[in-house]
């Protein structure tokens, strides 16, 4: 009955018996954000600090974050890295491939706002929010992988307070 | 051949048309002029003292009045390397394509056209490869090209 101590809130033990009252809602949340997988999209400099979250130092797998290859596997996008104006179309159509409930972090300078290129380069798409809803903004050139594991679980938080029908209407 | 003795067949054989530059590189650098093109490819590639068979790299450079296309061969077998620039009139930029000679300028030559706007004769596939699929706004490497959407520098 671990989930019991985990979420009091809405989940009650029916006295003397085996039976657990919650709601559809909380389990599938609990679910959710504790299996958020996430499409490798690192495309700059700022996906060597994805990677090193991911290896053995910073252990992303314990906050059940495990990579994909494919956008029909993911939850989640992690836009590590300069999105170019050439690239934007392909990350939208990234995007449109991964099934509902979906998210996206927007992971250091350049996918908020054009980074360090945000001056005189017409390459450069300035933010990402400009092609696909960015759900998490994570600051840093690049951000520290502290950073990146704080903002993960920011998007826990915010998965577990939304409804259950939110992403629908989305 | 150590450069110099490099410098020394190159002018023997092809002194009449590709002139050194000194540039005080070890890489010697030699100018021709564009008509000359595809003759002097051709003899680099197919002499068997020079025998540049490996094509570096291809550039072009915007000196405002002029372009250069500044090409690198070099010889796998001889173990030498080469520079030599073209001078392009830069309203009307054009140069013949080197592909036929070597095929690994078609990629840099089609960076060539898309980024500088320089016209290349003959190639096989000019087509976009770089920018959006969608970009209408000219040659960006040029420079006295602008983006619509830059930004001025903060003053520090
Ligand atoms: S924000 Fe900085 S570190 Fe990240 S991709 Fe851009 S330039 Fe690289």
């Amino acid at each position: 009955m671990g989930l019991i101590k985990k979420v009091p809130v809405y989940a009650e033990r029916i006295p003397g018996g085996s039976l657990v009252l919650t709601t559809l809602e909380t389990v599938l949340h609990q679910g959710q954000a504790k299996s958020l997988w996430y499409l490798l999209f690192g495309t700059a400099c700022c996906a060597i600090e994805l990677m090193c979250t991911g290896a053995s130092r910073y252990d992303f797998d314990r906050l059940g974050m495990i990579f994909r290859a494919s956008p029909r596997q993911a939850d989640l996008i992690i836009a590590a890295g300069t999105i170019t104006k050439k690239m934007a179309p392909r990350l939208r159509r990234l995007y449109d491939q991964m099934a509902e409930p979906r998210y996206v972090i927007a992971m250091g300078g350049c996918t908020i706002k054009g980074g360090p290129f945000y001056y005189d380069s017409y390459a450069v798409e300035k933010g990402i929010d400009h092609i696909v809803p960015v759900d998490i903004y994570i600051p840093g050139c690049p951000p520290r992988p502290e950073s990146l594991l704080e903002g993960c679980i920011h998007l826990q938080e915010k998965i577990k307070k939304q409804k259950l029908l939110d992403w629908q209407e989305k | 051949m150590t450069p110099d003795e490099l410098k020394d067949a190159v002018a023997g054989k092809l002194g009449d048309k590709m002139s050194l530059l000194d540039t005080g590189r070890m890489v010697p650098m030699f100018e021709i002029s564009a008509a000359n093109l595809l003759t002097v490819a051709e003899s680099l590639r197919d002499d068997a003292a020079l025998k540049f068979d490996y094509f570096c790299n291809l550039g072009a450079v915007d000196k405002t009045e002029r372009f250069e296309a500044v090409y690198s061969v070099a010889s796998i077998v001889h173990k030498h390397r080469l520079d030599f620039k073209v001078i392009l009139d830069h309203d009307h930029p054009e140069i013949d394509s080197v592909q036929e000679i070597w095929p690994a300028a078609n990629w840099y030559e089609r960076e060539m056209w898309e980024l500088f706007g320089i016209n290349i004769r003959n190639h096989h596939n000019l087509t976009r490869f770089l920018l959006p699929d969608d970009w209408d706004q000219g040659n960006p490497m040029r420079r006295d090209w602008d983006a619509p959407d830059f930004e001025k520098l903060p003053e520090l």
